[in-house]
């Protein structure tokens, strides 16, 4: 096992996602909603679109994503 | 070298920040007819209320908040074995604190397209992260030389590179030199290929999380942009280690 990250993750770290993407502030303010989409079953990258690319090249804000949604799902069980 | 500064993490108006133009989009506004449920209005209605009316509301907020905060950091805590349980308890504190005067300050601009509780965690999700990134590298030094260019510049391949990759690699390295300006190019090598948190970041440069964002959408952009005039298909090299 090597800690030496793998090309593909260097070049996409690099590059970014393809195609238009939001702004952190643009992903801040459509989480919330986001997320109740994604929990609801809807199709929430065709209502919220460019926030998969963004959460793709924006560690910090996939971050969020991954905890506000963790914590939704946590609060309905 | 970058120095460690203690600021509060996120601005009540704008809780990441200036973006210096959107890197896109429209977006679909829910539709107006959904509202906020009948527990939402209640809690806008109890939190309009000034003075100790409002009270009860308030205190249930940051009731909600901490839990919220203590959520995220209890989810972290393994990723940081040196912050003890006190430590953790006074970020959550903080967090709480500051989310409280951004969910007030931002009251107005809740839309109902969410759970009032959904919309309110994350301002607490974001303060608790953002303070556990910047405790984590207080004091440190930022890198902000790739440390993996050797990789980048060909001397580290390894079993799974293929061809295409590497050449891809290699042009990257050269275009990270040549093509970013060196502002972009020490935004990007901290960020993207160091690890150093955006928000860590943001703060050694006095700027934000948006502002950052939007040097290292720019930069990626300028390389696609370079490499795609010289031919190469990066679509292609960028799949080839799935094959």
């Amino acid at each position: 096992m090597s800690d030496k990250p793998s090309d593909r993750s260097l070049l996409n770290a690099l590059l970014g996602p393809e195609g238009p993407e939001l702004t952190c502030d643009q992903c801040f303010a459509e989480l919330d909603r986001y997320v109740e989409l994604e929990l609801s079953g809807a199709d929430a990258d065709a209502e919220v679109p460019g926030m998969r690319a963004h959460l793709q090249g924006c560690g910090a804000c996939d971050e969020d994503h991954r905890s506000l949604r963790a914590l939704v799902e946590a609060e309905s069980t | 070298m970058l120095k460690t500064r203690e600021t509060a993490a996120v601005r009540v108006e704008t809780p990441l920040g200036p973006s210096a133009g959107a890197v896109v989009t429209p977006i679909k506004q829910a539709q107006p007819t959904r509202g906020p449920d009948a527990e939402s209005r209640a809690w806008v209605s109890g939190l309009a209320i000034d003075g100790s009316g409002g009270q009860e509301a308030r205190a249930r907020l940051h009731e909600l908040l901490l839990r919220a905060a203590r959520f995220e950091l209890n989810r972290r805590r393994g990723s940081h074995p040196h912050l003890r349980g006190g430590d953790l308890d006074d970020l959550a504190h903080q967090a709480a604190g500051d989310a409280m005067m951004a969910v007030l300050g931002k009251l107005d601009s809740y839309r109902g397209e969410s759970r009032f509780s959904t919309w309110a965690y994350k301002f607490a999700l974001l303060e608790a992260a953002v303070k556990l990134r910047r405790r984590a590298w207080q004091g440190r030094e930022i890198p902000l030389e790739p440390e993996h260019w050797a990789v980048l510049a060909g001397s580290g391949e390894s079993p799974e590179s293929s061809a295409e990759s590497r050449e891809l690699l290699g042009s990257v390295a050269e275009a990270v030199e040549t093509v970013l300006s060196p502002h972009q190019r020490e935004v990007l090598v901290a960020i993207a290929l160091n690890g150093v948190p955006i928000d860590v970041m943001a703060e050694r440069l006095s700027t934000t999380r948006g502002a950052l964002y939007k040097t290292v959408h720019d930069a990626r952009k300028k390389l696609r942009v370079h490499l795609a005039d010289r031919g190469l298909d990066l679509g292609d090299a960028r799949d080839a280690e799935g094959r």
